[in-house]
């Protein structure tokens, strides 16, 4: 069984894709909803908000994000970087005035973007671009099991909807609103690219497929690279060290 | 402790300068699959500068006939495909696929707004394509990674494949197209209809 698209140049570049009719299905509500709704508001975004102003709201989301960052890099077995993705939300929550500005990077305190699928991605046996079987999510658009799985798991986590629980406050105080700046905010980083695929594309579906199977494939390698060249440094360090 | 710091530091430089020599077994940032990339989007830019509109889309078309591998590029993009197409269909499809990617590329260059494409390693595969790595600064986030694979098939170098981000133009097109042609029953020739329909829009 093919669990991903070819990485050769031969043969049709497939992607699992084993409930394709569903799957069909549901991009096909969420492209309605993206035509009547989505879009048009994003168009608006980034026609009438200032520059700076979604470059806040991405810092924002991105803040929020940084403690379920820290977590998968525990999880990912580099708790080095776990630790500056928590400065960097300390000194961002703080100076930054609750993440609207990115003060960590000029100290630098690189960003980092991880969630439980690429930390899934790491560990799974199987070739990067198996994900296992592709999923279309109602709302959420392109997926597959690993990352989907990853999704719920770092919702899980989320200490920020956690602490809603523990006070007692309707989480979907805080997830409601996240959802609709990461929507907002994804879409118009998307716009470009998602209308180059649709206009070029005899079948979008497929195209669409193929594009996030590569890049979420390419992510992790990249993820799997650095980690094998780090653990390969760790080794030699160590053996020079016993002798 | 300090002893043990600076030797740990030492052995890991020591092990870089190893693993990066191991991981790339053709680097030549100043190869000729570097200059050529380099070359073309000078070309480009310069083009973009003085020409806009028609004049801009034909300049672009006529960059992308002589330094994209068009045909190959078809070919692989049709996959599996190609060979059980007769000679008149793969003649067909191929100048509709052509024509396709050329008004593409020439919507996707039109689109530059005075980014620079910063050109960095060659990675030579033995196939005989050449990977060149390069950045492509924007105004805002980070760089977006562009590579470019070049063959060289007896007419100089040319490009067989453009990977945004990791996601490669042929492959989507391929998996784009098989997909079509299976939903026909098989029939390539439903993909040149629609292909050329879409030229004459």
């Amino acid at each position: 069984m093919l669990g991903g698209c070819a990485t050769n140049d031969t043969g049709a570049a497939e992607v699992w894709d084993p409930i394709e009719v569903p799957n069909r299905f549901i991009f096909s509500i969420n492209r309605a909803i993206d035509i009547i709704a989505i879009r048009p508001v994003t168009v608006l975004y980034k026609e009438w908000t200032p520059a700076g102003a979604q470059r806040g709201v991405h810092n924002v989301l991105g803040n929020l994000g940084e403690p379920v960052t820290a977590i998968n890099e525990v999880v990912q077995g580099d708790p080095g970087r776990a630790v500056t993705t928590l400065a960097r939300f300390l000194v961002n929550s703080t100076l930054g005035i609750a993440g609207l500005f990115d003060v960590a990077t000029p100290l630098g305190l690189s960003k980092t973007k991880e969630g439980a699928g690429n930390t899934l991605g790491m560990y799974a046996g199987v070739e990067p671009e198996n994900g296992g079987p592709y999923l279309v999510l109602p709302l959420a658009g392109p997926s597959n099991a690993r990352d989907a799985a990853g999704l719920l798991a770092d919702y899980a986590v989320d200490p920020f909807r956690i602490l809603t629980v523990a006070l007692n406050v309707d989480s979907l105080l805080y997830s409601g609103p996240k959802y609709a700046a990461t929507v907002l905010d994804t879409r118009s980083r998307t716009m470009y690219a998602l209308d180059d695929l649709e206009k070029n594309s005899v079948d979008y579906y497929a195209a669409l497929r193929s594009a996030y199977t590569q890049q979420r494939a390419e992510v992790i390698r990249k993820k799997r690279e650095k980690t094998d060249s780090r653990g390969e440094l760790d080794r030699r360090d160590n053996l020079a060290l016993v002798r | 402790m300090h002893l043990h710091a600076g030797r740990r530091m030492a052995l890991r430089l020591a092990a870089a300068a190893i693993a990066t020599s191991l991981a790339m077994p053709a680097l030549a940032a100043d190869g000729p699959a570097a200059q050529f990339i380099d070359k073309v989007a000078r070309e480009v830019i310069d083009l973009i500068k003085v020409r806009t509109g028609a004049e801009r889309e034909k300049g672009i078309r006529e960059i992308l006939e002589r330094s994209f591998d068009l045909p190959y590029m078809g070919r692989s993009a049709l996959g599996t495909h190609w060979e059980g197409t007769s000679e008149p269909l793969r003649e067909r499809f191929l100048k509709a696929a052509i024509s396709a990617e050329a008004k593409a590329y020439s919507e996707r260059f039109g689109q530059y707004g005075g980014q620079t494409l910063t050109v960095g390693k060659v990675v030579a595969k033995p196939n005989g394509i050449s990977t060149v790595d390069s950045k492509l600064s924007q105004s805002s986030g980070p760089p977006i990674v562009i590579l470019w694979d070049v063959r060289d098939a007896g007419q100089g170098p040319r490009i067989a494949d453009v990977k945004i981000e990791g996601v490669s133009m042929v492959m989507t097109r391929r998996s784009d197209f098989n997909s079509y042609i299976q939903g026909r029953g098989g029939k390539v020739e439903d993909l040149i209809i629609e292909l050329e329909n879409r030229a004459k829009r």
